[in-house]
């Protein structure tokens, strides 16, 4: 585990989940710990149906733990009520999803609007704030527009400005670059990299994209609900579903190195 | 108002629009329900009312004149009239009678009474005077305009032909309309010319009405008086009696069918927005804010549909009334009211019942 004087912003002790019932109850995480520090871009892999969703909506407090102790900005998720937790996830969670989940009904503008107003901000500095996050996510000439007019590169844009919106102490992401092309990939990495590394605050990024990986501080992997640290090197483990295009471009560039900061800022 | 409602509502026009023409029918059929019951509520007892007798008389059991069989002897009139107290006494004779007009035929509520006496006569003119003598009848309005009569035209009931001297309002019943001609004439149409149904009796001091009624009820046995107010409220009684449940039946209907036509649209608008729902629940949207959504969906649905209603409803009842004369329509403020509070609690109920749906939407679906 990465040193660092902050304290985390999410520690998971020896968490597990399972869904089900007894008969029929299935693991979906075992034995998980990690911890998530400010400034910190962790990356975490692996393949389908290993349990990475599950591990991010037990880090945001939308899941609670079968076992272990799940510790949110330093207090325990069990002891959070559902309002806080509402209220935790409005104000300093922001989330990104694989397929952007923009709201279609709304605008450009609104939908960042919408995390701000939730996060409590009154409907004119809603406006001032969301207009200038889509300034910094190179969207802002779309704001009046619905997401259905917008290219995939553009939706995921807007869906980061939101997630970013009440200068989220965690942002999550699944997936964020699956939809994308190389270069609007590359934009969204430079994103996520630049909220953890200038603002200081937590990233975990569910990804097989090696131009998050490379970017990452560290790698987590996890399979059939196991999470595990990896040192150093990325490699296609032969068990997870890389892409062609990913598995490619690793086996051509092996012994990667773990980082290259210089890619990452913008 | 949320922008995110309107866009919901406007995302399906043509669905909007069938909701609002849902929404304003049940309030056309409301307040039509409401209109046509104070139509026939007034031209029921308008009768009564207008003839502001201090007590009627009729006989024993016979307690309004709607549904009530009275049979009194027509001497009776003398023993009332002798009684102390009492200024006048007018005879009143109604019977079921075929009217014939060429080869049509029609059912009125003919009332004979003597045009020398006070009350008993059309309480409203509308054209025309009123009946001076035994050939002479006075239709109501509703029922003149159904069979394109007016004054001076003549009809027969039976072998009598009678020119219609007058055109009455707040004699139409619905089902049945008032005509009047004189007491002799109605009796002769019976062929039972020593009887009439009841007494209007006007008294010289109306707050003597209990010791008079009581007088006549011990001089004529076999009799019932009723003072102006009770009669009115009888009669009132009765036609309720057989109109209510009829209009409470449609009336819950209707309010079903409104709840039904709501609540459908708001779930099938939130089953749609499924995942939009679950985005928001993730991104911690407050506990009010979802179902703030709904219920300012259902509001702004009832209250286009409101819109929609009032504005078709006024020139429809215009039209109903235009094609079926005998259907009288009377529509107040308070109905109106009444019924856009209906409407606001019925969208209020949808909007409840089609919450329910957001508690089973999981904020883990947005991760789907």
């Amino acid at each position: 585990m990465k040193e660092s004087t902050n304290p985390p912003c999410i520690e998971l002790v020896d968490v597990s989940k399972s869904f089900g019932t007894h008969s029929h109850k299935t693991a979906a995480l075992r034995h998980a710990s990690l911890g998530l520090f400010p400034g910190e871009l962790v990356s975490l892999l692996g393949p389908s149906g290993s349990g990475k969703t599950t591990l991010l909506t037990l880090m945001t407090g939308l899941l609670k733990p079968t076992s272990g102790t799940v510790v949110l900005f330093g207090k325990v998720l069990a002891s959070y009520t559902s309002k806080e937790l509402q209220r935790l996830r409005a104000r300093r969670i922001g989330f990104v999803f694989q397929t952007f989940n923009l709201i279609d009904s709304l605008t450009v503008l609104e939908n960042v609007m919408v995390a701000l107003r939730f996060g409590g901000k009154s409907v004119f500095e809603a406006r001032r704030r969301a207009a200038r996050l889509l300034e910094e996510t190179n969207v802002a000439h779309l704001a009046k527009k619905f997401p259905a007019t917008l290219s995939q590169g553009e939706k995921q844009r807007v869906a980061l400005a939101r997630a970013m919106a009440n200068q989220a102490d965690l942002i999550v992401a699944d997936e964020p670059t699956a939809s994308l092309d190389t270069a609007n990939g590359r934009q969204i990495v430079q994103l996520l990299y630049g909220h953890a590394k200038k603002s200081g605050k937590c990233v975990v990024v569910a990804t097989h994209d090696l131009r998050v990986t490379h970017c990452a501080d560290r790698h987590f992997l996890i399979q059939d609900g196991v999470l595990s640290q990896s040192e150093g090197v990325i490699e296609p483990h032969p068990s997870i579903n890389f892409s062609p295009t990913h598995a490619e471009i690793v086996s051509q560039s092996s012994r990667l190195p773990l980082r290259q900061p210089e890619a990452c800022s913008q | 108002m949320n922008p995110y409602t309107l866009r919901i509502l406007r995302s399906q026009p043509l669905r909007l629009m069938l909701t609002v023409g849902g929404v304003a029918l049940c309030v056309v059929l409301m307040l039509f329900l409401l209109s046509a019951y104070n139509g026939v509520a007034d031209g029921s007892v308008e009768y009564i009312r207008k003839n502001n007798a201090d007590l009627w008389v009729l006989q024993r059991n016979a307690w309004n004149i709607l549904r009530g069989s009275s049979v009194l002897p027509s001497n009776f009139a003398q023993a009332i009239g002798n009684t102390p107290g009492v200024r006048s006494v007018a005879p009143v004779l109604l019977i079921l009678s075929a009217i014939q007009k060429e080869k049509e035929i029609a059912t009125v509520f003919l009332t004979g009474f003597e045009p020398g006496k006070s009350g008993g006569g059309p309480p409203h003119l509308a054209q025309g005077r009123s009946v001076l003598s035994d050939d002479e009848i006075v239709l109501d309005q509703a029922f003149a305009k159904k069979f394109d009569l007016k004054v001076g035209d003549t009809i027969k009931i039976q072998d009598f032909s009678m020119g219609i001297v007058g055109i009455s309002t707040g004699t139409n019943a619905f089902v049945i309309q008032y005509a009047f001609t004189t007491l002799s004439r109605t009796q002769s149409l019976i062929g039972l010319p020593g009887i009439v149904t009841c007494y209007l009796v006007t008294l010289n001091d109306r707050d003597d009405s209990q010791r008079v009624a009581e007088a006549i009820r011990n001089t004529l046995p076999g009799v019932e008086v009723y003072d102006h107010e009770q009669f009115l409220q009888n009669n009132i009684r009765e036609m309720q009696s057989g109109l209510l449940p009829f209009l409470y039946t449609v009336a819950v209907i209707g309010i079903i069918v409104l709840t039904a036509i709501l609540s459908l649209l708001l779930s099938v608008n939130i089953l749609e927005r499924r995942k939009d729902f679950a985005v928001l629940k993730t991104l911690g949207s407050p506990g009010g804010f979802l179902s703030r959504l709904i219920v300012e969906q259902a509001l702004l649905i009832s209250f286009l549909g409101l819109k929609s209603g009032l504005t078709v409803f006024f020139p429809m009842v215009a039209l109903i009334e235009w094609i079926s004369p005998e259907v009288t329509t009377k529509t107040s403020v308070e109905q109106v009211t009444a019924v856009v509070v209906v409407v606001i609690v019925v969208s209020l109920m949808s909007a409840f019942i089609s919450m329910q749906r957001l508690r089973r939407i999981y904020p883990m679906e947005a991760f789907s």
